[in-house]
């Protein structure tokens, strides 16, 4: 048995990136603004991996689904990695976060970003178990790949999304590390 | 009826979204005939059944890969001489090689463009209007 070490493996993952890994100590880490980062994991392989994303804007690549296939591209690239280390397309279930509306006034781009995602999860039958997108502020994300386990810290300001949580949690504070899943 | 709408086109990819978006790049294109397979296994099988007049398949698959889908229709009589377009990432040199060697008729890396898409169709049906 490999001996645990005693702090965890940071990963960062930054955009256009992805990252997977079968280390119980890895954490795979990042900072979304109107980006989104998919979380996908085979708890049965012990296997899972995070991406970063933006979607083309609207700058003629929104044309003919150019923005789109891009999307695509990047969460291929996720899956065909946690495939090739031994996850099953079948057992992979997924958390997403990010999306957020970071300039006022502009088009909503996080929002493009998040519906791309939840569309090709739902497309690839690959179930979303968590979700947390939207909102005006950025968020930083902490995923385990093998436990599934998410953190995420808002950045700045009032939070503008409310998350379904038992009544017995104390309300979230307004900035801060809160563990969500 | 022109070239392009006669054409019988089988696309291959496990990615169903991706399937998606290239049948809707093909029909902008004015392919009308587009069928579907989501591993190189599926794609054999359809081959050997009613050949398409070009396969436009992904790399990587479970089952059988695109070389390994390549090189059943290259080994097989009634479907050797059909055009074969390989879908494939940006870093993807070793597998272009084999690919060549195999007799693959063109490439596109992921993402492409609709525009990347024609050209690589005229290169095997000719000029596109």
């Amino acid at each position: 048995m490999t001996p645990k070490s005693d702090r965890p493996r940071r990963i960062h993952v930054i955009q256009g990136q992805y990252k997977v890994s079968d280390d119980p100590d890895a954490v795979l880490a990042t900072v979304l603004g109107s980006c989104v980062a998919a979380c996908l994991r085979d708890s049965e392989a012990g296997v899972g991996g995070m991406n970063h994303f933006l979607l083309p804007g609207d700058h003629g690549a929104s044309h003919n689904g150019e923005a789109e296939r891009y999307g695509v591209h990047l969460m291929e690239l996720l899956v065909n990695g946690l495939l090739k280390s031994g996850a099953r397309r079948e057992r992979l279930e997924g958390k997403l976060f990010g999306g957020a509306k970071m300039m006022e006034g502009l088009s909503d781009i996080g929002a493009k970003n998040a519906a791309f995602a939840k569309h090709f999860l739902n497309n690839e039958g690959i179930r979303i178990v968590a979700e947390h997108l939207g909102g005006t502020h950025g968020r930083r994300v902490e995923y385990c790949p093998v436990s599934g386990r998410a953190r995420q810290s808002l950045l700045s300001g009032q939070m503008t999304v409310t998350l379904p949580q038992p009544a017995s949690v104390p309300k979230l504070p307004a900035a801060g590390t809160v563990e969500l899943f | 009826m022109s070239v392009v709408a006669q054409m019988r086109v089988l696309i291959v990819d496990d990615t169903s979204t991706s399937r998606m978006l290239l049948r809707d790049g093909l029909e902008a294109l004015g392919v009308r005939n587009i069928f579907f397979a989501s591993d190189g296994e599926q794609a054999v099988q359809f081959m050997m059944k009613t050949p398409a007049h070009l396969v436009i398949s992904d790399f990587n698959m479970p089952k059988l890969d695109g070389l390994g889908l390549l090189r059943a229709i290259r080994g097989y009589a009634p479907t050797k001489r059909v055009p074969f377009i390989m879908l494939t990432g940006r870093d993807d040199r070793a597998l272009l090689e084999n690919a060549i060697k195999l007799g693959v008729n063109n490439y596109l890396t992921k993402p492409f463009t609709v525009a990347a898409l024609k050209k690589a169709l005229e290169a095997i049906i000719g000029r596109l209007s």
